[in-house]
């Protein structure tokens, strides 16, 4: 049977402007799927689907101005299925499923702590319709009761902390919005979904570069000769069935400096006037997927070799393409290396993987005439770009973090020390 | 078998961005169950072993931590016997194996269905249809309510307030007023109670049909997931359903050594029938039911005996404020006798021959009726419920989420079926949260206090925490007491006995239970729950002007008994 999808409680706004209807009548909504967007003053909201099911007829479109009761459009709500008998699947419950996707998702409020807090019946009523744990709303009433007004400040000021997820490009920290541009004036254009990493990564990545004061140091090392020991563990290894790939050395190299220079394997406490020394030395990197960028991690890289790092990097690596890492292996890095050396380029800017403090970053090597005292000689030389958190690495240390990698990477004898 | 979320690394709290089986698939081991997303990336949780999922209890967009459960697998060969929730009260909603099958369309189907149209199942029903469902109630009696509107709450008010005519007549000769004795006649008396009963279930009649509510009569039972067997006097019908809420109620308990099948042994619906006055009535339980129909056949003239377990009659309140009705009857009945167990009933031609049991030894009695009203019990086993998956205790109670919702997340349970207290009002409201969400409504159960009244004369109400239960839990409470003797209200109804209560929580002052004794306390305690939803103090209470000279009055003095403010009797200590 079709309902009527009717603009939910948004809060005191009145007249709002509809600024995208997101289905089309035919369309098969699932619950809490968006409907439409709305756009108040602070904010565009989306109206979520309160079923699944189809939609019969859309009521409203673009620009319109609606308010709390506004029809938004008519919904065929999926639980009539069962009356089609569907086909035994098992002997157990095949129209269950139906029903089942129909009901909505249980709210993650905690019933305890909601049971215990100063709220009338009516804000009771008024949160769990829109999901807010009341444990966690300060009251501003009197005695500290929670008022219907202090559930809509919390889940504004909770909206408007979650990462601007969708792409949405609104300012945050007083920054002026980019305005929408309207593309199809110009011609045609198309709007394709985002990757879901992308969209998991866009607003971390954001939130470090709004947060943290970047400077990014760059240098080149020399790597001739260890390109060629390389090349040599390379074919042996090759016979064992992995490969051992310049990132290795780097991650080892860069060990090896950020034991000398702890600070770049720091991360800055919560309450901002101190330093974390960390003595444990996991490396990130940056791994580019079908799917999207992720960063598996490799543990405890100061204890391994570069036979063991090679085959952990090979097995991240793989398992990132197929999409099947799990949390841990993405979690616990200390400092991380983001190298495009396989497609190219000289140098560019990371962004800090906060709350590291550092990122390291590589280019494509080539080869370059160096002026060794006397002549030209052709040597293979490595871009490194090492973006920073200024405010836990000054200059100095950067530019001397990077002349020990490069010294590392240029002699490597000297990793043995 | 459960399967709970892995260890997923430092996550907790992360969304479930999709749900990859349905109840019913076979899944092999390492299959992908769920799909979750950290900030980092999406990972599959696999199954644990192979088998068939029997129920899922995430949805999309929940939120899961490591060891959240996930789902319930059958695994191979290795059917799990039927859990039944635990004993203690608020036991997590469970699903069991269906032992049903019946699966397809039924001769009617519902978009909801309601089994039972007691108060709770007819007002799950009627909210349901006014969202907009297509619903059916299933109902095994004749006409619709339930035992309130038949055989419980409504008919005991017309008798109670028939006994309380008689006892105030008699009782009006002390102020200068006399009646003649009262002629009753029963046929008359049971003729109007049952005019009133037929009016509002025939009431309840035509509000189904205006909602286009589908009545089907019958004893319905499970036989699946989503269907339900009508057996309507050995005619069989078959209704299935989308969604379902079970409001199968309770019945009265019955004792192994009591002889039930005589005729004089009679429960609260035989006591209601009102078929003679017994000169001698034996009154097993001294709770609200047994005390209310005492009440009546007191009034009507018999010589009544209560006979409770306890330590004394409603266990459920605190003493002083069952004192003034302990007092009262103590001179009307014929005894009432507490810490004393019934051990044996023998029927024999001069009556029921009684065997008490109390602290100093054994009493035989003989009665000419004995009414049976130790407690109900719930009804979920007498539904098939496990045909549909729905987990019954061994009690015969269903346990819920707190939006109703069994361990079958389609199907609902309220009122009696999902514990105590056996209310009306509490199953009304339960009908209505199940019935809000089956219609997508984001509605909880989350009502605070629940309010119990016995309609005997004085009346006995209570609400929240008791003093019995403070002391029990070690809760700092304080509490305000207003005796009825400084009410003028009270005093001109002749009556003195009274009592206001209000129990205070410590700290906060926020008021958190009461209990009123004196008549029209049911009424009185309304104001107490409503001051306990919206978390009012001493003061808000105390600032609140109520009418004088009213009873309602009595709330307010207590309150200010508890604040230090009264002047209308010597405050108990100075407080401010």
């Amino acid at each position: 049977m079709a309902i009527e999808v009717k603009v939910p409680d948004i809060g005191d706004f009145t007249d709002v402007p509809v600024v995208s209807v997101l289905v089309s009548a035919g369309d098969v909504v699932a619950a809490e799927d968006p409907l439409i967007e709305v756009e108040s003053d602070k904010a565009t909201m989306e109206v979520p689907s309160p079923a699944a099911g189809k939609v019969v007829e859309v009521k409203v479109s673009e620009g319109d101005a609606v308010s709390e009761g506004s029809l938004i459009l008519m919904l065929e709500a999926d639980d009539g299925a069962v009356e089609e008998a569907p086909a035994p699947k098992a002997e157990t419950a095949a129209p269950a499923a139906p029903a089942l996707a129909a009901t909505p998702a249980p709210a993650a409020v905690t019933d305890a702590g909601f049971g215990k807090t100063h709220a009338s019946p009516s804000v009771r009523a008024f949160a769990r319709q829109l999901d807010v744990d009341l444990a966690k709303v300060n009251g501003s009433g009197r005695k500290g009761r929670i008022l219907r007004e202090d559930v809509t400040a919390f889940l504004k000021n909770s909206t408007a902390a979650a990462p601007a997820a969708g792409g949405v490009t609104q300012g945050g920290m007083g920054i002026p919005p980019i305005p929408a541009v309207d593309f199809s004036k110009f011609g045609p254009v198309e709007d394709v979904e985002m990757p879901r990493i992308k969209k998991l990564s866009g607003p971390a990545l954001h939130r470090s570069w709004l947060n943290i004061p970047h400077v990014t140091h760059n240098d080149e090392a020399d790597i001739t000769d260890l390109d060629k020991y390389r090349k040599e563990m390379d074919t042996m290894a090759k016979e064992d069935g992995y490969r051992v790939t310049l990132l290795s050395f780097v991650i080892k190299a860069s060990v090896s400096a950020l034991k000398q220079h702890w600070e770049v394997n720091s991360s800055i406490h919560p309450d901002g006037d101190k330093l974390i020394k960390k003595d444990y030395y996991n490396i990130g990197f940056a791994a580019d997927t079908p799917n999207g960028l992720v960063v598996p991690v490799i543990k405890d890289a100061d204890r391994k070799g570069i036979v063991e790092i090679s085959k952990d990097l090979m097995e991240l690596s793989g398992k990132a393409r197929a999409g099947v890492l799990k949390g841990p292996d993405m979690q616990g890095a200390t400092f991380t290396i983001s190298s495009l050396g396989g497609i190219g380029g000289t140098s560019f800017t990371p962004i800090v993987n906060a709350p590291e403090v550092a990122i390291l970053g590589l280019t494509r090597s080539k080869m370059a005439p160096v002026w060794n005292g006397e002549e030209f000689v052709p040597r293979l030389m490595q871009p490194l770009s090492l973006s920073y958190d200024h405010r836990a690495i000054d200059g100095a240390l950067a530019a001397r973090f990077t002349v020990t990698l490069k010294t590392l990477l240029g002699d490597m004898r000297k990793l043995m020390w | 078998m459960d399967v709970k979320v892995p260890d997923i690394g430092d996550f907790s709290e992360v969304p479930v961005v999709s749900v990859l089986v349905s109840v019913g698939d076979t899944v092999a081991a390492e299959d992908p169950l769920i799909e979750i997303e950290s900030d980092k990336a999406t990972m599959e949780v696999p199954s644990p072993a192979d088998g068939v999922v029997k129920d899922i209890k995430v949805a999309e967009g929940d939120n899961v931590s490591e060891g959240s459960l996930i789902l319930v697998l059958e695994a191979e060969g290795a059917a799990e016997a039927p859990k039944a929730a635990s004993p203690e009260a608020p036991a997590a909603p469970q699903a069991v194996a269906a032992t049903g099958s019946a699966i397809g369309a039924g001769d009617v189907h519902a978009e909801v269905v309601v089994l039972g149209s007691g108060p709770g199942g007819y007002t799950a029903a009627f909210r349901a249809a006014d969202l907009g469902k297509k619903v059916v109630l299933i109902e095994k009696d004749s006409s619709l309510g339930g035992v309130c509107l038949n055989v419980g709450c409504i008919p005991s008010k017309a008798l109670l307030h028939s006994a309380k005519v008689i006892t105030e007549a008699e009782e009006m000769a002390e102020h200068g007023i006399s009646f003649s004795k009262p002629e009753v006649d029963l046929d008359k008396l049971r003729g109007w109670k049952e005019s009133v009963v037929k009016q509002l279930t025939g009431g309840l009649g035509s509000l189904a049909k205006a909602r286009k509510v589908q009545v089907v009569n019958g004893y319905g039972t499970f036989t699946g997931p989503n269907m339900i067997e009508v057996d309507n006097n050995g005619e069989k019908s078959t209704v299935s359903f989308d969604q379902c809420v079970i409001a199968a109620g309770s019945e009265p308990v019955t004792l192994p050594f009591i002889p039930h099948d005589d005729p004089r042994v009679i429960d609260s619906t035989g006591a209601l029938e009102l078929e003679d006055v017994p000169e001698r009535l034996l009154v097993l339980g001294g709770g609200i039911i047994g005390l209310e129909m005492a009440t009546v056949y007191d009034a009507l003239g018999s010589k009544v005996t209560i006979v409770e377990f306890m330590d004394q009659i409603i266990p459920g309140a605190d003493k002083d404020v069952v004192k003034p009705l302990h007092k009262r009857i103590e001179g009307r009945y014929e005894a009432i006798l507490t810490k004393t167990k019934v051990t044996a009933v023998k029927a024999t031609d001069a009556g029921l021959e009684v065997t008490m049991e109390d602290p100093k030894g054994e009493v035989v009695d003989t009665f000419d009726k004995v009414l049976v009203a130790v407690g109900r019990r719930p009804n979920g086993a007498k539904v098939n419920a496990a045909a549909a998956g729905v987990a019954v205790d061994e009690r015969g109670f269903i346990a819920v989420d707190s939006q109703q919702r069994t361990g079958v997340p389609h199907i609902f349970a309220i009122g009696d079926v999902v514990g105590q207290p056996m209310l009306a009002h509490k199953a009304v409201h339960e009908g209505k949260v199940a019935a809000e969400v089956a219609a997508g409504h984001k509605r909880h159960f989350d009502a605070r206090v629940i309010p119990s009244v016995a309609y005997t004369d004085p009346e006995v109400a209570w609400i929240g925490v008791t003093e019995n239960q403070a002391k029990a839990e070690g809760m700092k409470v304080g509490k305000g007491v207003f005796p009825w003797a400084a009410s003028g209200r009270s005093l001109s109804l002749g009556r003195s006995e009274g009592l206001t209560k209000l129990i205070f929580d410590e700290e906060s002052e926020r008021v958190i239970g009461a209990g009123i004794v004196g008549p029209n306390a049911g009424d009185l305690i309304a104001e107490v729950a409503l001051a306990i939803e919206m978390g009012a103090d001493a003061v808000d209470l105390g600032h609140t002007i109520h009418p004088h000279p009213t009873l309602s009055e009595t709330v307010n003095f207590a309150a200010e008994m508890f604040e230090g403010t009264i002047t209308d009797l010597m405050p108990p200590r100075k407080k401010k």
